[in-house]
């Protein structure tokens, strides 16, 4: 039961600026996800509200309270690191009980918290092992349970997934789904896997270069992205971006896009460059679609259940998901409600 | 290919025995037993042989069966044969020859077809004379200082190189030297003060290279960089250069001939080689640990006792040892500083014993020999703390 409010963050390390007014405001019990590529301020972030990375300018706020001087153990979070960062002289037990021993809590209230947050996690088997002796996915269970007995009001994860194999992280990201459910928090969730955040989100931010690109719930990031870099970095294989230049802006509602004139309702285009973006599970080898056009097919993948089609238009190169069943062709087809456009800035224009 | 390579694994096998028996013959001789002829040639065919029959009848025969085999008929040859020898040298060819056809069992014809195989039988071969050439080396003046300390007088001045102990007499005269020196020359003593010395430097050294070293690792303080390269600047000065200054200060303000005054020195002389081992395992503690700490409410002081020292625990037992034997065997600043018997250390009192004409030499060495036990023992018992990688398990792996 918290929420987190962020009021114009600046943060560099030397010359390096890496996150410059960041402004954020979290619901109580929401689970945020923090995402983007590598480098890009997230994980400094995460570690600025812990306490373990000084705030150049601004504030952070727990409940309203100013947390920038507050001692990293007093803000309430709990931290679960990537590289999980278990004791590794003391066993899990321990482990899990080290922080209350420091406060020097009673025996009872220290084995009652470490056994129920052992039974959330289903490692109450593993408690006299050292960390040595367990798997990845158990030591990263033990991780949470540290985080847990510490009964913090916001949980911090730091790529907790990224070094456990395939299978494992998807078994794992059920897994924090359930315990988020299950124990009602705040939680704060840094990754750069886009697969992550839109399975575990209740709301994802958005993060290039120290700025929020967007914040919005999974849905909203998928269908509605507010510009190129999000629409790019959301889905896989990536969504296709088309240029558009200023002799194709055919009037002010008509573009001429690979060799179709498409007429749009709802949009007034200027005479500049534009960019349009289509997902590649739009792109349909069909003729029942509003538009169709014929292409040069480069390289099929196949994954089983479905296909990538790389094709080649004219200048353009494009990625299409196509069900295994469906018959390739070389007619490719799309919907214009699936069409997506942005100006020369990049930034989103029919919403 | 393949006789080449059977021919040279015959004679590198043939060369490594000859090579173990006349170790073995040499030492026999030491021991007094009258060899005329080493009998390299037989030694030679031998080991062509035995190399050969273990080719031959590989897996047939179970490896156990054919090194005892093997040992019995060398012995029968060697220690019967062709000369009569004593049982113990036998039971020691028996030994040998054992250990040797037990290193050669592992090859057959199959792996000495391998092209690779010459160099793999040429580098174990090649180990094995390195091992066993520079253990003889290593061991031999130790031997010496131990035989010296067994004898008598009378028997050291009767013939000097005999290398023989003589088992005959009873325990009491065997260790004469050794109770002498305890009795008549104060070794307790010299032992104690020893001790202290060492230990003290061990303990006053960690308390100020661990703070020290974890400072350098891991804060950021101003000159950091200048503070750690200089750190070992203090070995450029060679101890003779320190040592005159220190003894007109030492004089004057008292320490002469006191064990506050040498654990300064030793401290001092210890401290960076110490905080540089240190700093440099403490860097390779992952960071996240300490913040794990800091999340786990624990101050700078307890991140160091709660979590860098119990991780730390192969570093600081080795950095323990060096410290321990540097302080043990110091010799120069003992020599300058010390001059009342009654507050000698171990090598000092060596020392002074040498330089005095009367001390017959079989006690200096059994002075030697207890000088140099505690080292050994210390080092073989704090070896199994030397192994590396606690940290498994606190991080990816």
């Amino acid at each position: 039961m918290a929420n987190i409010q962020f009021k114009g963050i600046h943060k560099s390390f030397g010359s390096n600026k890496i996150i410059s007014d960041f402004n954020l405001e979290g619901k109580e019990d929401e689970f945020l996800v923090l995402v983007g590529p590598s480098g890009c301020g997230k994980s400094t972030l995460l570690r600025m509200i812990a306490g373990l990375e000084k705030i150049d300018d601004g504030e952070i706020f727990i409940n309203d309270q100013r947390i920038n001087e507050l001692h990293p153990s007093k803000r309430q979070t709990a931290m679960v690191f990537q590289s999980y960062a278990l004791y590794p002289h003391m066993n899990v037990f321990e482990n899990m009980s080290f922080g209350l021993k420091i406060e020097k809590r009673p025996k009872e209230e220290i084995d009652s918290k470490v056994t129920e947050a052992a039974r959330i996690l289903k490692i109450e088997e593993l408690l006299d092992r050292k960390p040595k002796e367990l798997s990845g996915g158990q030591r990263q269970r033990v991780a949470i349970g540290r985080a847990i007995t510490r009964n913090p009001k916001i949980f911090l994860f730091d790529e907790p997934l990224s070094n456990l194999d395939a299978a494992l992280r998807a078994e794992m990201r059920v897994e924090i789904s359930k315990l988020h459910s299950q124990i009602n928090t705040n939680m704060i969730y840094v990754t750069h896997d886009q697969v992550e955040a839109m399975t575990l989100a209740d709301r994802i931010v958005i993060i290039n270069k120290g700025n929020i690109e967007q914040v919005g719930t999974p849905e909203q990031i998928y269908n509605n992205p507010a510009n190129v870099f999000v629409a790019q970095f959301i889905g896989t294989p990536k969504m296709n971006i088309l240029e558009i230049s200023e002799e194709n802006i055919i009037s002010e509602n008509t573009i001429k896009l690979l060799g179709l004139e498409i007429k749009f309702n709802n949009i007034k285009f200027e005479k500049s460059k534009h960019f349009i973006g289509i997902r590649p599970e739009h792109l349909k080898v069909s003729y029942e679609s509003d538009f169709n056009f014929n292409a040069e097919i480069d390289l099929i993948e196949n994954l089983g259940n479905e296909k990538i089609v790389y094709i080649k238009k004219d200048k353009n190169q494009l990625s299409a998901k196509i069900p295994s069943s469906a018959e390739i062709t070389n007619i490719i087809g799309f919907n214009i409600k699936d069409l997506l456009v942005f100006n020369k800035n990049k930034i989103r224009v029919n919403i | 290919m393949k006789t080449k390579n059977l021919i040279l694994f015959t004679l590198i096998s043939s060369f490594f025995l000859i090579f173990i028996v006349s170790i073995w013959k040499i030492l026999a001789t030491l021991q007094g037993l009258n060899i005329q002829n080493f009998n390299l040639q037989i030694i030679f065919i031998f080991g062509v042989l035995i190399s050969f029959a273990n080719l031959r009848i590989g897996n047939k025969i179970k490896d156990f069966y054919k090194s005892i085999l093997f040992s019995i008929i060398f012995v029968i040859c060697d220690g019967y044969l062709i000369q009569k020898l004593p049982l113990w040298y036998n039971i020691g060819i028996f030994l040998i020859l054992y250990f040797f056809v037990n290193k050669i069992n592992k090859y057959s014809f199959v792996n000495l077809r391998e092209q690779h195989s010459t160099q793999v039988i040429f580098f174990e071969f090649l180990t094995l004379f390195g091992i066993l050439f520079f253990s003889f080396v290593i061991l031999f003046p130790f031997y010496m200082m131990l035989i010296t300390s067994f004898k008598t007088q009378i028997a050291l001045l009767v013939n000097p190189l005999d290398f023989s102990i003589n088992f005959g007499q009873d325990l009491k005269s065997l260790f004469k030297s050794y109770f002498v020196i305890f009795e008549s020359y104060n070794f307790g003593r010299y032992i104690l003060t020893s001790t202290i010395v060492s230990v003290g430097t061990v303990i006053i050294t960690l308390i100020f290279a661990i703070p020290a070293a974890y400072a350098i690792a891991r804060l950021n303080f101003f000159g950091k960089t200048f503070m750690s390269t200089s750190i070992l600047i203090i070995y450029m000065f060679p101890a003779i250069v320190l040592v005159i200054p220190l003894y007109t200060i030492f004089s004057q303000l008292g320490l002469r001939n006191s064990i506050e005054g040498l654990l300064i020195v030793y401290t001092a002389t210890t401290l960076p080689v110490a905080i540089y081992m240190l700093q440099g395992y403490f860097k390779s503690i992952p960071k996240e640990l300490e913040e794990a700490a800091i999340l786990d409410k624990l101050s700078w002081f307890g991140i160091i006792t709660k979590i860098i020292i119990p991780l730390s625990i192969p570093a600081i037992s080795s950095v323990a040892l060096y410290v321990f034997m540097i302080a043990w065997n110091e010799f120069l600043f003992s020599l300058m500083f010390l001059d009342n018997p009654n507050s000698f250390t171990l090598s000092r009192a060596i020392q002074y014993l040498s330089g005095d004409a009367e001390t017959p030499r079989q006690y200096l060495m059994a002075g030697s020999v207890v000088v140099t036990l505690p080292v050994l023992f210390i080092f073989v018992y704090f070896e199994k703390y030397l192994v590396s990688g606690l940290t498994t398990g606190s991080v990816k792996g």
